[in-house]
């Protein structure tokens, strides 16, 4: 049973002025048909003002929807309450009630519901120790941290047992530890409760490390809806390409040539050549312009009887973990990832390699991803 | 969906909003009005309107009006301008410097907008009976600083507090001089905030009755305490009453109308940031 | 160009002690990190270089000479702030042009002009002199910030978290591109950040800040290999270091590291290591923490030899690569793992240390005891120095 539907879901805000010939630019939110699995977590991706937001608060209720249809579950929810929906609310902004310690936040929503007390005092006696609030249930809410008042906004949206868990942005204003600390926490207790999750991000990584899929969205539109390994690896184009991954993944303008029999990658105002993979000649031709794009991992440093060109190094970051190496194409950085222990200075010489297997095509005009034939 | 319901509701709150407009505006409509009629048309029963300008001629020209006007003048900008030369290097301070007891300080200055002023006015006038302030523009222009600095103060404060601390020290490092940061920077930044609180307090010092009653009236006679001559102890003139009324809200209404955009954000930045 | 010193400054905000005797040298165009958590101090070692915060305490030399009385504006120095502080009235132009338009560092216009114009296009901002602060995004404003700063040829650049507000792909490129632009300053760079990359990536030297005083001072590659206590070592990395508690046991010469995970006792030998056997030795190390960093640490899914069980708490992408947690009761174990494996939580999992790559430190003091290594390791980051 699906946990989640949308169907061919629109959004647009009404606008203040009567410029009815406007309405095709103003969607919030464009046809957007998605299907989440029982118990899957889906995390909503994308820049800041992307429409994500929008569609979590149409799912909660919180915003009409223009058009289109909601289910969650078997019901049609386009008309109901948000009360009536049965999810879970757990939002940026720790909205608690000052007044009420943890407990009483907590039990909140089950006490306006009229559930008898020792029902309420067994359920929040087993939510607390997997959020771990444990001990902090007779505290003020003022006097938590930004982790504590996370961890008991969440407790509060899940301790309704909802058959859908809304999550928007709730670990943005947490610092570097214990957003990966929370990070961790929240992963382990969606799949211990096993409730269809809806997590709303900017941050890839966050997408990444926690969802079981991931849909990204730009400008109102679903760009691809895949698994994070399926997103990274196979991007269908090079919004979802350059979004996802950090460093982002390099993508160059380039020019194909045709050098006897063989393809190669060329770019403007650079010696770098690149043999195009086998798969690609059904769509290539000499002088074909389009862009490649190839992960920082991608890129290599040959070793000294390597074929790779030669490039000079423009910089060169040594962050302990890793190293970064960035080179000049025409007036792009070409950065590549090593965790080899050898240091460089900018101006030193390596041997590049590509894994060509590795590149991915887009076209230049509409930045779609431009596939082998099959 | 539900359009029919919408349009229902603005029409209800546009209804609303027009009683209230009617009833805010009808005293100063009525008052123009009588102000163009002759004093015999001015208590009948039925509305009867012949507009003339008798009554401006008579105010305007055969009476000392305009030197009335000049004195409201002299006393209420002489007042904002004290205010301004005082009050911005005070909210200055306390913006940005911490010392003893600043927010008591503050409070105390904004306090004295809180006392009437009929509780002050009698012991003013005493001490400026001994002082020899009584009946002086100067004596007035000070007493009117109880009217505007307060004002002055809280609402370019609040100015300050908004232009972040680094940018005076990025113009340190920069190579700059205080006082041309001051001028330079500072100044340009808080000049929306000061000319609306400068303009507020200028209409407020205008308006002011109470004070220029007491303390003042045979020498000076600023207009608002002016108009009570046109009340003879025989008959009340109320078309030439009228008449000083209105001319006499001119100013305020035109700085009002040059103002209206920051007047919003200036005063509720003073009010937000105590 | 100016060496900057500072000798034991001190500055106290009513009774917080914000620094307590702060010693730094650094010397003419190098490029120097002041790194540490918020709240550290770090701008306010800034303040008090640019001169806008006194010290109570200690002096403060450019080049040889005490400058503690000098203000601001005479001690040539040029900044970076975190929240940008652009003149909100000025365009980008005139907010480059300042400094040059002020009496003390008056320029003719025409000078200004060009000057303005190279630094936009270093900064790739050519674009953006005609707007007004108001109009550019937080990059943009990074970027202005950063030309006010290099119209000048100050004794320092002062910057501080110039990245901080920017999102973590952009402030990824930014710090690229300051890489690249570093070679061309030309001049003395103070840096403050608290963010461990660009602390690595950036600086000719580190020193590591905590609650107002200097914890280390270092190269990168010297902090990272050799922190000085477990404090630095968990600053330094991401994932974070895993600070394993245990007992070294020594038998017949031959050293052993016994720890307890998860309720298991586990003793892993310790190979070989002359001069690492000698320190613990001359020290009487015994109960040691041991820190080993992530990709240090091997893991199975079916027992192996040398491998001990656990389970695994969590298994997270952190882009490039994912990291998996393993619990072992007290404390996890994170090691790095490629993306993609289909891993359960709560699975068993099988894990190796690799001890030759480990530090040690004292359990009681948390400072750094040694390293394997430690010889080869001074080696190769005096090297990096010389070069």
């Amino acid at each position: 049973m699906a946990g989640l539907t949308l169907k061919n879901v629109f959004k647009r805000y009404e606008n203040s002025g009567k410029k009815k010939n406007r309405q095709q630019n103003d969607y919030a939110v464009k046809d957007l048909n998605l299907v989440c699995e029982q118990g899957e977590f889906v995390a909503f991706l994308g820049p800041s003002g992307c429409g994500k937001t929008t569609t979590l608060r149409m799912i909660a209720g919180l915003e009409d929807i223009t058009k289109g249809e909601i289910y969650i579950g078997d019901r049609l929810v386009n008309h109901l309450h948000p009360k009536d929906r049965n999810i879970g609310l757990a939002f940026e902004d720790y909205a608690m009630y000052p007044p009420l310690d943890v407990y009483g936040n907590v039990a909140f929503n089950l006490r306006a519901k009229g559930v008898d007390k020792g029902e309420i005092d067994r359920r929040v006696r087993e939510i607390a120790p997997l959020m771990q609030i444990d001990d902090i249930l007779d505290k003020m809410p003022v006097k938590l941290s930004g982790g504590q008042k996370q961890r008991v906004n969440i407790a509060r949206a899940i301790i309704r047992e909802p058959e859908l868990l809304l999550m928007d942005e709730p670990l943005s204003h947490l610092d570097g530890k214990a957003r990966q600390s929370m990070r961790v926490e929240i992963k382990r207790l969606i799949n211990k409760i096993k409730c269809t999750t809806v997590y709303v991000t900017h941050d890839q990584l966050e997408a990444m490390s926690l969802a079981d899929k991931i849909a990204i969205i730009n400008f109102g539109v679903l760009q691809q809806f895949g698994t994070p390994a399926e997103v990274y690896d196979d991007p269908v184009n090079e919004f979802v390409a350059s979004f996802i991954g950090e460093p982002p993944m390099n993508i160059l303008e380039t020019t194909i040539i045709k050098e006897d029999g063989t393809f190669f990658f060329t770019f403007a105002n650079s010696n770098l050549k690149i043999a195009v993979p086998g798969r690609y000649y059904g769509v290539v031709s000499d002088g074909f312009r389009c862009k490649m794009g190839v992960r920082p991992m991608d890129v290599l440093v040959g070793g000294d009887g390597s074929k790779g060109t030669p490039e000079e190094i423009a910089t060169f970051e040594n962050l302990g973990d890793e190293r970064r190496i960035g080179i000049r194409v025409g007036d792009m950085l070409l950065m590549l990832i090593t965790e080899d222990e050898k240091r460089y200075r900018s101006g030193d010489i390596i041997k590049l390699e590509v894994r060509e297997e590795k590149t991915h095509l887009f076209d230049i005009e509409t930045g779609n991803r431009i596939r082998e034939l099959a | 969906m539900n359009n029919g319901k919408k349009r229902l509701g603005y029409a209800a709150q546009n209804v609303l909003l027009i009683v209230y407009a009617v009833f805010a505006l009808f005293p100063l409509i009525w008052m123009l009005i009588i102000s163009l009629k002759s004093d015999a048309q001015v208590f009948t029963t039925t509305f009867v309107f012949t507009p003339t300008l008798a009554n401006y001629k008579e105010v305007l020209l055969r009476s000392d009006y305009t030197s009335y006007m000049i004195d409201s003048l002299i006393i209420s900008g002489g007042a904002v301008v004290v205010s301004v030369l005082v009050g911005v290097p005070a909210a200055y301070a306390l913006a940005r410097y911490n010392f003893h007891r600043k927010e008591d300080l503050a409070f105390q200055i904004l306090s004295f907008k809180f006392a009437p002023e009929i509780l002050v006015v009698l012991p003013l006038f005493m001490i400026y009976q001994k002082l020899g302030l009584y009946d002086t523009y100067l004596g007035l222009i000070w007493v009117y600083q109880l009217i505007s600095m307060p004002l002055l103060i809280w609402v370019v404060r609040g100015y300050f507090e908004d232009i972040s601390v680094e940018i005076e020290y990025a113009a340190q490092v920069d190579g700059y001089t205080w006082y041309q940061i001051f001028f330079k920077m500072l100044v340009p930044l808080i000049k929306p905030g000061l000319v609306s609180a400068a303009l507020l307090a200028f209409i407020f010092a205008w308006n002011s009755f109470t004070f220029p009653l007491i303390l003042a009236g045979r020498d000076i006679q600023p207009i608002t305490v002016a108009i009570t001559k046109y009340l003879g102890t025989d008959t009340a003139h109320y078309g030439q009453l009228a008449v000083a009324a209105t001319v006499s809200a001119v100013p305020a209404m035109i700085f009002a109308l040059c103002i209206q955009k920051h007047l919003v954000r200036g005063l509720s930045f003073g009010a937000v940031k105590g | 160009m100016a060496r900057i010193q500072l000798e034991n400054v001190k500055k106290s905000f009513g009774r917080v002690q914000a620094l307590n005797g702060i010693d730094i040298d650094v010397k003419d165009k190098e490029f120097f990190v002041l790194f540490g958590p918020a709240g550290a101090g770090k701008t306010t070692i800034l303040n008090c270089i640019a001169g806008i915060s006194l010290p109570e305490e200690g002096v403060i030399r450019f080049n040889d000479e005490i400058v503690n009385l000098v203000d601001p504006a005479h001690r040539n120095v040029a900044m970076v702030f975190e929240n940008y502080a652009l003149y909100p009235q000025m365009t980008v132009y005139d907010n480059m042009a300042a400094a040059l338009r002020s009496n003390l560092y008056k320029t003719d216009e025409a000078t200004i002009k060009e000057k303005v114009h190279a630094a936009a296009r270093m900064m790739k901002m050519e674009n953006l002199l005609e707007r007004l602060p108001s109009q550019l995004s937080n990059g943009q404003k990074q970027r202005v910030a950063m030309g006010r700063a290099l119209v000048r040829t100050p004794n320092v650049f002062l910057m501080d978290e110039p990245l901080a507000h920017l999102d973590a792909k952009l402030r990824n490129a930014m710090r690229t591109e300051l890489k690249e632009m570093q070679a061309n300053l030309g001049s003395t760079c103070i840096y403050v950040t608290h963010d461990f990359m660009e602390a690595m990536a950036l600086g000719d030297r580190i020193a590591i800040i905590n609650q107002g005083e200097i914890v280390q001072i270092g190269s990168g590659d010297e902090i990272y290999y050799m922190p000085c206590n477990e404090f630095v070592a968990q600053l330094m990395g991401d994932p974070q270091i895993n600070i394993i508690p245990g007992r070294i046991k020594e038998e017949k010469g031959n050293c052993e590291f016994c720890f307890e995970a998860g309720g298991q006792k586990i003793a892993v030998p310790m190979p070989e290591d002359r001069e690492l056997f000698e320190k613990i030795r001359r020290t009487g190390l015994q109960n040691a923490d041991m820190g080993l960093r992530p990709q240090n640490v091997k893991y199975s899914f079916a027992p192996e030899k040398g491998y001990f069980r656990t389970t695994v708490y969590s298994y997270e992408s952190i882009g490039n690569k994912s990291v998996i947690q393993a619990d072992c009761g007290d404390y996890q174990l994170r090691m790095i793992a490629p993306n993609g494996l289909k891993i359960q939580i709560d699975q068993d999992i099988y894990v190796q240390l690799e001890v030759d790559h480990s530090m040690f430190f004292d359990q009681q003091t948390k400072e750094y005891v040694s390293r394997y290594d430690e010889a080869s390791i001074k080696a190769f980051a005096a090297e990096q120095e010389v070069r």
